[in-house]
């Protein structure tokens, strides 16, 4: 459904085609990382840390070495030191322990044999001595006084490497006086929340296939959300040359930011080249879960001032995460993403907090939905303080074009106030409740970003056109390319074939993140589309043997108005390629600035059964500004797979660790995520206001879902039980001392 | 002179200022000239800042052009999942 219409038409842009891909993925032709087999392939196994936070005193490998099968084992000795202000630094010793285990887990050696078992049984028989060191787990640990390093090789970012320290990142953030504006208002609430670490959940776990051949070269089949990402982050821990390194992507089976990064390709590339034999490397679901990021966990204090008709004043934030044992962005990003409402006054100070937990990893729009969940609870509780309608409210202070983000910059065109309206208008919030069953909404904000792409339109001699981009396809994305391409090319959408090619045969493009590909290389696609446009109508031009600046391109073919108006389709005209001056072909790269913030608004009811504690969400509606929905149907699966995965975030989703650091539910039966049978279909709708910095108006949607979800179930709990929860998972245990705290 | 807007972990590198003005055709002259005021606030923006111009977020700024009018907002650098 789409509730405001992009008030331009297309023929294709829009429409919802079977994606080009569909019938291999359903049919289970689609090869993943794991499928491919080479050769003499070896399979290769980890040993991984029994404690959360040692120094290995000695490896000793022999026995493992003269193990049946064994054909290569490797350790952290085997990869350069990276110096410690290298990017690639923290990934280097994530890969492989250096000296010091930093969380239960951690890879520590690995083994290629003949077959899996031999290269686990091998595993197993590595010895190693280790000296046990203090382990810290929660954040208030890591920041007190005194309290003992998680990694002594961390440092504050922007301070520098002198100090090692247990904080990653310290951003303050604030304009207008807080202090002074919270005195002054007529309400504040202040309320303190937590959150615990989640997964990102994707069924594919990751996997490679590596082979590295007597020439030095090694080709990679991975999955992950970037190719090229690969080829830079393995290159960089073998301390090789980019060049040396060939990456084919194979299908993924989700990321959802979990793929932003590597684990596996170095360890493979560097057994494959001991053994001078093609070497797989398949985690395991509980690798997945012990060893490979989750989102960050979080505790935020949040106080929201206002005055009694409902403006809100002043904002004042203290935000923590807890990033594991690595330094990242993540605090400094939950603080950014404070930008939904126009506060005039606004104090925030963000922390990425360490601790001996698995390094994470992006989550969809990461960070933010921890801030959101705190800040849009404040929110709903200051509505319900004033006897507003929670949409109401967040009209009043919704942010607009020209308002400033918490991080000073204005908002370019944004279209959070249709997103509320169009939920206001829905038949979801027109209507009642169903009986016993109470209603929440929340806004959600994501930045979406641009970075690098590259795309190669090549025109074929029967008409079609095949378009090559190095973005892997992870939410819908060929199809989109093949709609932007179908649309400037005026060509039926099934006569395109959208391709994601290797390292070696596009250019180069950056990670699949920040909801990039059908902005920013769709961009490349629209540019060489448009670059090919020009050179079809001058080889249509001579044909015709009229000026090239009398023909146009109209719907597929080039017209003159001189040549009696008669097409020349762009089927005849690849038809004679080779006479009119030979291939048809145009590659596009760019740096795409410009991305389209996006803003949703999402609206739950649910039934809190007060025996159990546990809460059945009953109707679900998630409201999203698109820019322009390229595919409407893959459009509206971000917005439902966001939803489901928030979903999860806020009911039962958490990781729980022993108090010395080992992950206790390291499986999906005791870390549940939401099946069909939990959740009622997820109803969207798409808000279309154009984004001016792309050709069709696209936003990027594949994150901000995720954001409004566990605020909005917050707020219905509330409004179903009167209790205001403040930690997640909301789970029944939780929601039941909550009934009882409340009562 | 273009004006600067500074992220508050770097304003105590100038001054306590929050918006500055400086000269340069490109977001890499700007820093530069900041850099001559204000020493130590070059590095600190060259370590970690995308710069916003125009309603648009450049993830590596040092070419962008600028005009004598350009607002530029140095921001943390930004990611996604």
């Amino acid at each position: 459904m789409t509730a405001i219409e992009n008030p331009k038409t297309y023929k294709w842009v829009g429409t919802r085609p079977i994606r080009h891909d569909g019938y291999d993925k359903v049919v289970g032709k689609a090869r993943f990382a794991a499928d491919l087999n080479l050769p003499g392939q070896l399979h290769a196994a980890y040993l991984r840390s029994p404690h959360a936070h040692a120094n290995i005193v000695s490896i000793d490998t022999s026995k493992a070495e003269a193990m049946p099968g064994v054909k290569a084992v490797v350790t952290g000795d085997d990869f350069p030191a990276l110096d410690i202000t290298d990017s690639n630094h923290d990934v280097s010793i994530n890969v492989l322990a250096r000296g010091t285990v930093l969380y239960h887990g951690h890879a520590i050696a690995a083994v290629a044999a003949t077959t899996k078992a031999e290269a686990q049984a091998a595993a197993a028989a590595i010895e190693v001595e280790y000296e046990l060191l203090p382990v810290v787990l929660g954040i208030d640990e890591a920041m007190a006084d005194g309290a003992p390093l998680a990694n002594e090789q961390n440092y504050q970012k922007f301070v520098g490497p002198s100090d090692p320290s247990n904080i990653a990142t310290h951003t303050p953030l604030e304009r207008g006086d807080a202090d002074a504006a919270m005195a002054a208002a007529d309400i504040v609430i202040e309320r303190e929340f937590d959150c615990a670490h989640v997964h990102q959940g994707y069924i594919e776990p990751h996997a490679c296939v590596v082979d590295t051949g007597a020439d030095g070269k090694a080709n990679v089949w991975a999955s992950s959300q970037g190719h090229f990402m690969v080829r830079a982050i393995t290159a960089a821990v073998l301390g090789w040359e980019t060049s040396r390194i060939k990456v084919t992507p194979a299908e993924i089976g989700g990321g959802f930011g979990g793929k932003t990064t590597v684990y596996l390709e170095p360890v493979a590339a560097r057994l494959s080249e001991k053994a001078g034999r093609p070497v797989k490397l398949v985690m395991s679901r509980e690798e997945v879960l012990r060893s490979s990021g989750p989102a960050p966990g979080a505790k935020l204090r949040i106080k929201i001032g206002a005055t009694s008709d409902g403006e809100l004043t002043a904002i004042d934030g203290w935000m923590a995460y807890q990033i594991g044992a690595y330094g990242d962005f993540a605090g400094m990003v939950g603080a950014m993403s404070v930008a939904s409402y126009k506060f005039p006054n606004l104090k925030l100070e963000s922390w990425g907090v360490l601790s001996n937990t698995p390094k994470t990893a992006a989550y969809r729009a990461p960070s933010a939905p921890h801030a959101a969940f705190a800040i849009e609870s404040v929110i709903d509780d200051i509505a319900s303080e004033l006897g507003m309608d929670p949409i109401e409210l967040r009209l009043k202070n919704a942010a607009v074009e020209g308002d400033l983000t918490a991080m000073g910059m204005p908002h370019p065109r944004i279209g959070l106030v249709e997103c509320l309206e169009a939920l206001k208008a829905s038949d979801h919030y027109q209507a009642d409740p169903a009986e016993g069953a109470a209603r929440g909404v929340a806004v959600g904000f994501w930045f979406n970003i641009g970075e690098q792409s590259s795309a190669t339109v090549n025109l074929n001699e029967d008409g079609t056109a095949t378009v090559i981009t190095g973005s892997p396809d992870i939410g819908g994305s060929r199809a989109s390319m093949a709609l932007m391409a179908a649309e400037e090319l005026g060509i039926d959408v099934y006569s395109i074939t959208p391709v994601v090619a290797d390292t070696e045969a596009v250019g180069f493009t950056d990670v699949t993140e920040g909801s990039r590909a059908t902005f920013a290389t769709g961009k490349a696609v629209v540019e060489a589309c448009r670059e090919l446009k020009v050179e079809l109508c001058r080889r249509a031009a001579q044909t015709m043997g009229v000026d090239e600046a009398e023909v146009e391109w109209v719907d597929g073919a080039a017209v003159s108005p001189s040549h009696g108006g008669e097409p020349l389709t762009l089927a005849a005209i690849t038809a004679q390629a080779k006479r009119t001056g030979g291939p048809l072909t145009a590659t596009a790269s760019l740096n795409a600035a410009g991305a389209g913030p996006s803003f949703a608004v999402h609206c739950a009811d649910v039934k809190v059964d007060e025996e159990t504690g546990q809460t059945t969400i009953t109707r679900y509606t998630a409201v999203q500004d698109a820019g322009t929905a390229i595919h409407p149907s893959y459009v509206e699966g971000q917005m439902q797979g966001g939803s489901v995965q928030g979903i999860g975030w806020a009911l039962n989703e958490e990781y729980i660790f022993s108090s010395d650091g080992v992950l206790m539910n390291p499986g999906f039966l005791d870390y549940r995520i939401p099946v069909a049978s939990d959740l009622p279909m997820i109803e969207t709708i798409i808000v279309e206001v154009p984004n001016p910095s792309h050709p069709y108006g696209v936003r990027g949607v594949g994150e901000t879902g995720i954001v409004p979800p566990m605020a909005t179930i917050g707020n219905a709990i509330k409004a179903a039980t009167g209790v205001r929860m403040t930690s997640l998972p909301m789970s029944p245990p939780k929601v039941l001392k909550a009934l009882g705290d409340g009562r | 002179m273009a004006t600067v807007h500074l992220m508050t972990q770097h304003r105590p590198l100038a001054g306590g200022e929050a918006v500055v003005e400086a000269d340069g055709a490109t977001v890499g002259q700007i820093i530069d000239d900041l850099d001559r005021r204000f020493p130590g606030l070059g590095d600190a923006l060259r370590a970690g800042s995308s710069a916003g111009i125009d309603g648009e977020i450049h993830a590596e700024p040092e070419f962008v052009q600028v005009q004598p009018d350009t607002v530029v907002y140095f921001v943390a650098p930004l990611t996604g999942g």
